[in-house]
């Protein structure tokens, strides 16, 4: 009896206070915004060329001395060029394209999502069978194919990276404008007059926000992939803009004697992609916490 | 129901766990089963090759024919009327003789007797004939060897090659001609899925670009094939192949890189050794490109490239600076003067030849494996101001791109398979050929020349003068002659490394066998 009363005091006292949960759940916000500041300030601090070669540099190991003096933390890939630049550098082109192709998705999706979800009818038809469509299609194969046929830039692959990022943007605005069209409020203003477009951006729209902010931050993570492994197959960005996926691929024959040339990219790639899963996982329960609320 | 929640979810975590763990055990059962199907298929006479080059066509005569991958193919496959040993000598394979006449302007060969295809039908000299007009008709690049020259049957067993002007090279430009069938049309797809032919292999199955499948021809005419299936496999990733290799998925394997022959040669059971072959790195400038017009302009972009530092880095052990557009080991090789590196005369000289440093020149060659190296020429080029972009393009698009002379500089590993400069310098220099935007009469006239005589000194002085015009007007960057490192299975009996990376499969066999 008296073990059995003891128990929930262990379990109490088991359990992590508070305060140390709440300190845990920073983390990824750290981790992240360590990211973005790498990749804004990183290129600032390291300076790298990636045309340039130092063939008497090759294949140095992590701490070892350059030629120049300098001392290569991350060592160097078979064309002599520091690792920890590449990876530097390549976080600032992997954010700069998550970015700007969550940015483009975003507001495409959002915009088709609340025309066909608040006015329905033959829009609402047609635009949910055009995403219906799009999401049946692969998105990295269309990428690929995208990125394939066209001369390589950043350019290209943001648009090859949005040609079906917005759907999902889309279908999850849809999906809340039929829900508030439907509110009190949202009849209300339309028994006053208020003009649709001015109701669509006025009582639906803000109502999207939730859900939209953390399924960006869900795509950003999937798009910092996509573009790494379109980089990987060496289709998307020229040689002469470094990626995390080009430096992984230019150290895969290497894998048995230098492992750092791909292994270092590749964790810095992968935390920042958990990171930015479990931020994402954050976001999306604050959000529903919120709505239940 | 909070607790409900947390045993579910740690029986999720369970049983994910037990599934990975199967998984990978799973995995793990599955590669020790390949590795013990590979140790039995070698045992019972399955060999299986990974060479650098995919497998795109079987056509010997199209557009692919003289690409590594189909000649690989093609010498299994097909006969043709000589063929070179590794070591460059020729000796009949169809033909039983050979002989020009005086002007050395028709070359009869003499076939061999009682020679039949897979199927089991004669080849004659129909055949031989109907083979040449098809190739001259597709106008592949081995069709550039013969440019106006025509075959005629003279007897069941016997046929005349026979060209406006002399040609004392046809024997040696024969080596990349294959007999196969009369009546097999231009683009005959059925044929080439399952072609019929008259070399010590048929096709057992052919996936393009992937694997190749061989069992010996029943209906050969020398001696028996000694193993039972060559399977000659593409796998791009050179970890892979690596991997394959020591695993005895591969039994034989070739140009390996530098960097991973020091591992391979620690591993007891297998052998690896390096020939010199015909094989240069060959860097063509487009010289119809208005900024490549000029060969002060070429050669400065020539004299800018550090090639001794990259080769002693790239390539220590495959790699040899290049003295001339062919290597040693090929009739008519004549050493050229070195072309020192000097960045700053290379910069002042392209300043004075009123240079556009703002035009970005198309770097095009296939191949992940001398990213490197173009990577390191790229460098080099920039270091002066000016811009190369590197185009890595998928095999078939490059000999596509290559033929219309959509590029700049062209990158290449030039192999001579005939050992004979005509089928090299005189193939793909002439203005005719038109394969790199260069033309030069004086320098056609040289190789007309050099392809009349069959005087060995005289062709080899002709072709000597033809590569001091190639090496002035700098027609490409000639960095480096390779050599081809062989790695293979040291149960393997038989195997011997050729100069031009196409092995003969015939004689292998393998040591349980």
């Amino acid at each position: 009896m008296a073990d059995i009363a003891a128990a929930p005091e262990q379990l109490v006292k088991a359990a992590p206070p508070r305060t140390r949960r709440r300190l845990l759940s920073r983390v990824p916000h750290l981790v992240v915004g360590l990211y973005l500041l790498v990749a804004l300030a990183g290129p600032l601090l390291i300076d790298y060329d990636p045309v340039h070669t130092s063939l008497t540099d090759r294949l140095l190991a992590p701490g070892s001395e350059t030629s120049t003096g300098a001392t290569a933390w991350f060592g160097t890939d078979g064309l002599g060029r520091d690792v920890l630049a590449q990876i530097v550098y390549g976080a600032r082109t992997s954010v700069l394209i998550g970015a700007s192709t969550v940015a483009i998705s975003c507001l495409v999706g959002v915009v088709l999502g609340a025309v066909a979800g608040y006015f329905r009818g033959g829009v609402d038809a047609v635009l949910a069978r055009v995403f219906d469509i799009l999401l049946a299609f692969p998105a990295i194969l269309l990428a690929i194919v995208i990125a394939g046929a066209f001369e390589r830039s950043v350019l290209l692959v943001v648009v090859a990276l949005s040609a079906t990022g917005w759907i999902t943007f889309a279908r999850v605005t849809r999906g809340v404008a039929l829900t508030i069209r439907e509110r009190p409020w949202v009849d209300a203003a339309r028994v006053l007059g208020v003009p649709g477009r001015s109701i669509l951006v006025r009582h639906v729209l803000p109502f999207t926000a939730g859900p939209i902010v953390a399924l960006a931050t869900l795509e950003f993570a999937l798009v910092v992939l996509a573009e790494a492994g379109l980089s990987f197959l060496g289709i998307g960005l020229p040689a002469s803009t470094v990626s995390w996926g080009q430096t992984i691929s230019n150290g895969k024959e290497y894998l048995e004697g230098q492992w750092w040339i791909s292994t270092l990219p590749g964790i810095a790639l992968s935390f920042l992609i958990i990171n930015v899963g479990i931020l994402g996982d954050q976001l999306t329960a604050r959000h529903r916490r919120g709505r239940t609320d | 129901m909070t607790k409900t929640r947390e045993y579910g979810r740690s029986r999720l975590v369970r049983l994910a766990a037990t599934a990975t763990a199967g998984a990978a055990l799973l995995a793990a059962c599955s590669t020790t089963t390949g590795g013990d199907d590979a140790d039995a298929s070698g045992a019972s006479g399955d060999v299986t090759a990974a060479g650098t080059y995919p497998i795109e066509s079987l056509d010997p005569h199209g557009a692919q024919g003289a690409s590594t991958g189909t000649q690989l193919a093609g010498q299994q496959i097909f006969s043709r009327l000589v063929k070179p040993d590794p070591d460059g000598t020729l000796k009949g394979d169809l033909a039983t003789a050979w002989k020009p006449n005086k002007a050395v302007t028709a070359w009869t060969f003499t076939l061999r007797d009682g020679v039949t295809f897979s199927d089991g039908s004669p080849l004659d000299a129909d055949d031989v004939v109907a083979s040449f007009q098809r190739m001259i008709s597709l106008n592949g690049p081995n069709a550039g060897n013969f440019p106006v020259s025509t075959m005629k049957k003279t007897s069941a067993t016997q046929v005349v090659l026979s060209s406006p002007a002399p040609d004392a090279s046809v024997p040696g430009k024969l080596g990349t001609f294959y007999v196969i069938p009369s009546g097999v049309g231009k683009d005959d797809s059925a044929y080439f899925n399952h072609p019929v032919g008259s070399g010590p292999f048929t096709v057992d199955a052919f996936t393009p670009g992937e694997s190749l499948v061989l069992v010996p021809n029943k209906k050969y005419a020398g001696n028996k094939p000694a193993p039972r299936r060559v399977t000659v496999r593409n796998i791009p990733e050179l970890s892979a192949r690596m991997t394959a290799l020591r695993t005895g998925e591969v039994d034989i394997l070739w140009g390996i890189p530098d960097d991973q022959l020091a591992s391979l040669k620690g591993e007891k059971n297998l052998t690896v050794r390096t020939v010199p072959s015909s094989a240069e790195f060959t860097m063509w400038f487009n010289s119809s490109t208005p900024a490549l017009k000029d060969a002060k302009v070429r050669k400065a972009i020539w004299q800018a490239v550090d090639f001794k530092t990259i080769i002693d880095k790239l390539y220590p052990e495959t790699g040899r600076a290049a003295d001339a557009p062919v290597t040693g080991v090929v009739l008519g090789h004549v050493p050229q003067p070195p072309v020192a590196y000097d960045a700053a005369a290379a910069k002042s000289a392209l300043t004075d030849a009123g240079f556009d440093f703002s035009k970005k020149l198309r770097l095009q060659f296939a191949n992940a494996e001398f990213r490197p190296f173009i990577q390191a020429v790229v460098s080099d080029l920039q270091k002066i101001g000016v811009k190369a972009d590197p185009l890595e393009k998928e095999q078939a698009t490059f000999t596509e791109d290559l033929i219309a002379l959509k590029w700049d500089i062209n990158f290449q590993q030039l192999a001579t398979p005939s050992y004979d400069a005509a089928s090299n310098l005189g193939r793909l220099y002439t203005c005719e050929a038109n394969r790199n935007g260069y033309c030069n009469k004086q320098l056609d006239a040289l190789l007309a020349s050099a392809g009349a005589t069959a005087d060995k000194q005289k062709r080899t002085d002709l072709y000597g003068r033809a590569s001091a015009i190639i090496w002035r007007d700098a027609v490409g960057m000639y960095p480096m002659s390779v050599s081809i490192a062989y790695a293979w299975n040291s149960d393997l009996k038989g195997f011997t490394p050729d100069a031009s990376g196409l092995p003969d499969f015939a004689t292998v066999g393998t040591g349980g066998s």
